[in-house]
């Protein structure tokens, strides 16, 4: 009952701007859904018989349509083209670490990273499912769209020397140490940054600082935001959504 | 009676209070449900000026092009670099971090006699200690602009602190004898949960973007066997206050002394001192417990010129 208590606080931003837009209302479409899923996870499980499918068609096809009662499809959020919306912090998933994106699902489903927007996904999804879904929005080119959130010169500025040289005052290590020069990540280890939401990016920093629960590697992280403040959150945020973006 | 109980209860009551505070004060530090142990060298230290207090004169480019060697020597010291490493994979913070071997504290340490080739070295003679050996690369001559640059850059963070005693901060904090001796198999362990997921499982580090981001502990594109690293004292200690990157003090003294036997028992370049023979080398320059130089590990001898790549290769190749 306490866990749950937190949990949702935790999880009051996130589901006010999330609650819009995954839940479909029931009114008279209950027939609807029941039909709706049950096609969905017919088609699912013959396009996951079929040997010649890959998993990026079957991911494809998971992202695209709602496999839980009452909850919109990833693509209503993350958008087909895996864009996300950066306006209002939800990620950008086109071209990330298709490793990186199945182990996050995972720990969505264990608890590990809590999130009350993403776990009931998490947990619907069985292990290969998981590996298809993160195949398919892997597979997508990276959107070049600027993000929509506003940001002063000054900002950038000081979001490149965080990101760059860390902060010797506060002996926060600089982002590129393991993101990289030019924010693409390392791997299946540390995130492409470049381009992501910088509303998703500031949030993100936020619950590192605030001890929210992580999966095992969020420890790096956690270590990383208690050095910021607010002003630099919005600021290294800001820098890293424009990297890349620029002429 | 009362009163002895009371003042009993008073005296318990008191010894809360005071384990409470000792708590509170340690929270400033170290969040408890945290695994962090901050250092002590990383407290107190030092702070190096920053880089918008580089002059705008021809000595503050030889700075900027100091810290640019320093951050990125494949780029801007190409023809004396062997290896993948960067001068902050181990100096961090671009050497301005306590406790990591900071540039600052490195340049009032100097003039300095070393043992290492017995005589007074300045400055410029330790930084092609360096490429010789850390870099496993070819020595810059005296007065090079490689050498005068990366002079210049320490001189400019030790601005303020005086010459000829040890800055607090300098080097890596020491590190007491482990409780059982350094232990390969143990240090393997160690090196899979807790260094792997960023330095590979096979040590060789991973880039992004063809860059290295996390650098090679081993192979033929790490460090020689000349280099300080390979001292496995040298490396506990460095690994003990600065790793995992962000979370130094989070292993144990015995796990730092057990993972960096673990890497220094590794194949890695040779010595460029090297006499045709592992054994006489060893004797004349690692003729210590903490080299595992010309040891045999794993049915091989370290150091053996049939697996071992040669030193000095330059310029570095993108791997």
């Amino acid at each position: 009952m306490l866990m749950s208590s937190q949990s949702l606080a935790t999880d009051t931003a996130e589901n006010s701007v999330l609650s819009l837009l995954y839940t479909i209302p029931t009114a008279g479409a209950r027939r609807w859904r029941v039909a709706i899923v049950a096609l969905t996870l017919a088609a699912v499980a013959v396009a996951s018989a079929s040997a010649g499918e890959s998993d990026v068609a079957v991911g494809r096809m998971i992202a695209a349509q709602s496999l839980i009662p009452g909850r919109v499809a990833c693509a209503a959020c993350h958008m087909e083209n895996g864009a996300g919306q950066p306006d209002v912090g939800i990620p950008r998933l086109a071209g990330l670490d298709a490793r990186q994106l199945e182990e996050q699902l995972a720990y969505f489903a264990k608890g590990e990273r809590r999130s009350a927007a993403m776990a009931p996904y998490a947990v619907a999804l069985n292990n290969t499912q998981r590996r298809q879904v993160a195949a398919y929005f892997a597979s997508l080119p990276v959107p070049a769209e600027p993000d929509r959130l506003a940001s002063t010169p000054q900002q950038l500025a000081r979001g490149r020397s965080l990101y760059a040289d860390g902060d010797q005052h506060t002996e926060m290590q600089a982002c590129v140490q393991c993101h990289g020069v030019t924010g693409l990540g390392v791997g299946q280890f540390s995130p492409r940054l470049a381009g992501q939401s910088a509303a998703y990016v500031a949030d993100q920093l936020a619950r590192w600082r605030a001890g929210d629960m992580r999966d095992p590697k969020g420890a790096f992280m956690q270590a990383e935001a208690r050095t910021l403040s607010d002003t630099d959150i919005a600021a290294v945020a800001a820098y890293v959504a424009h990297l890349g973006q620029e002429p | 009676m009362t009163n002895r109980i009371l003042l009993s209860v008073g005296l318990l009551a008191a010894g809360i209070v005071g384990g409470v505070v000792i708590a509170s004060t340690t929270a400033l530090h170290v969040s408890p449900s945290f695994p962090y142990v901050s250092t002590t060298a990383h407290q107190f230290a030092f702070k190096p000026r920053t880089d918008d207090q580089i002059p705008k004169t021809p000595f503050g480019d030889m700075v900027r092009l100091g810290e640019n060697i320093f951050r990125d020597p494949q780029t801007y010291a190409a023809k004396y670099v062997g290896n993948d490493l960067h001068c902050t994979n181990c100096h961090l913070q671009a050497g301005r971090l306590a406790g990591a071997s900071p540039m600052w504290a490195a340049y009032t340490a100097y003039p300095a006699y070393r043992s290492k080739n017995g005589h007074v070295n300045s400055y410029q003679e330790r930084l092609q200690g360096c490429f010789r050996y850390s870099m496993n690369g070819k020595v810059p001559p005296l007065g090079d602009p490689v050498l005068v640059a990366l002079e210049s850059y320490s001189y400019f963070l030790a601005k303020g602190l005086p010459v000829g005693e040890d800055a607090p901060g300098k080097g890596f904090p020491a590190l007491a004898k482990p409780a059982e001796p350094p232990d390969y198999k143990r240090g393997g362990e160690v090196y899979a949960r807790a260094c792997a997921s960023c330095h590979a499982a096979d040590g060789q580090g991973q880039s992004s973007a063809n860059k290295v981001a996390f650098p090679p502990l081993w192979g033929a594109r790490s460090y020689n066997w000349g280099a300080g690293m390979t001292n496995v004292k040298s490396a506990a200690a460095f690994i003990r206050a600065n790793m995992p990157l962000n979370l130094g003090g989070s292993l144990s003294e015995q796990e730092a002394w057990d993972v960096a036997l673990y890497i220094d028992s590794q194949v890695r370049p040779q010595d460029p001192r090297f006499d045709g023979d592992v054994q006489s080398t060893r004797k004349k320059y690692q003729n210590t417990p903490m080299s595992m130089y010309g040891q045999t590990v794993n049915g091989a001898v370290l150091g053996d010129p049939a697996v071992t790549p040669p030193s000095g290769t330059v310029p570095a190749t993108a791997n």
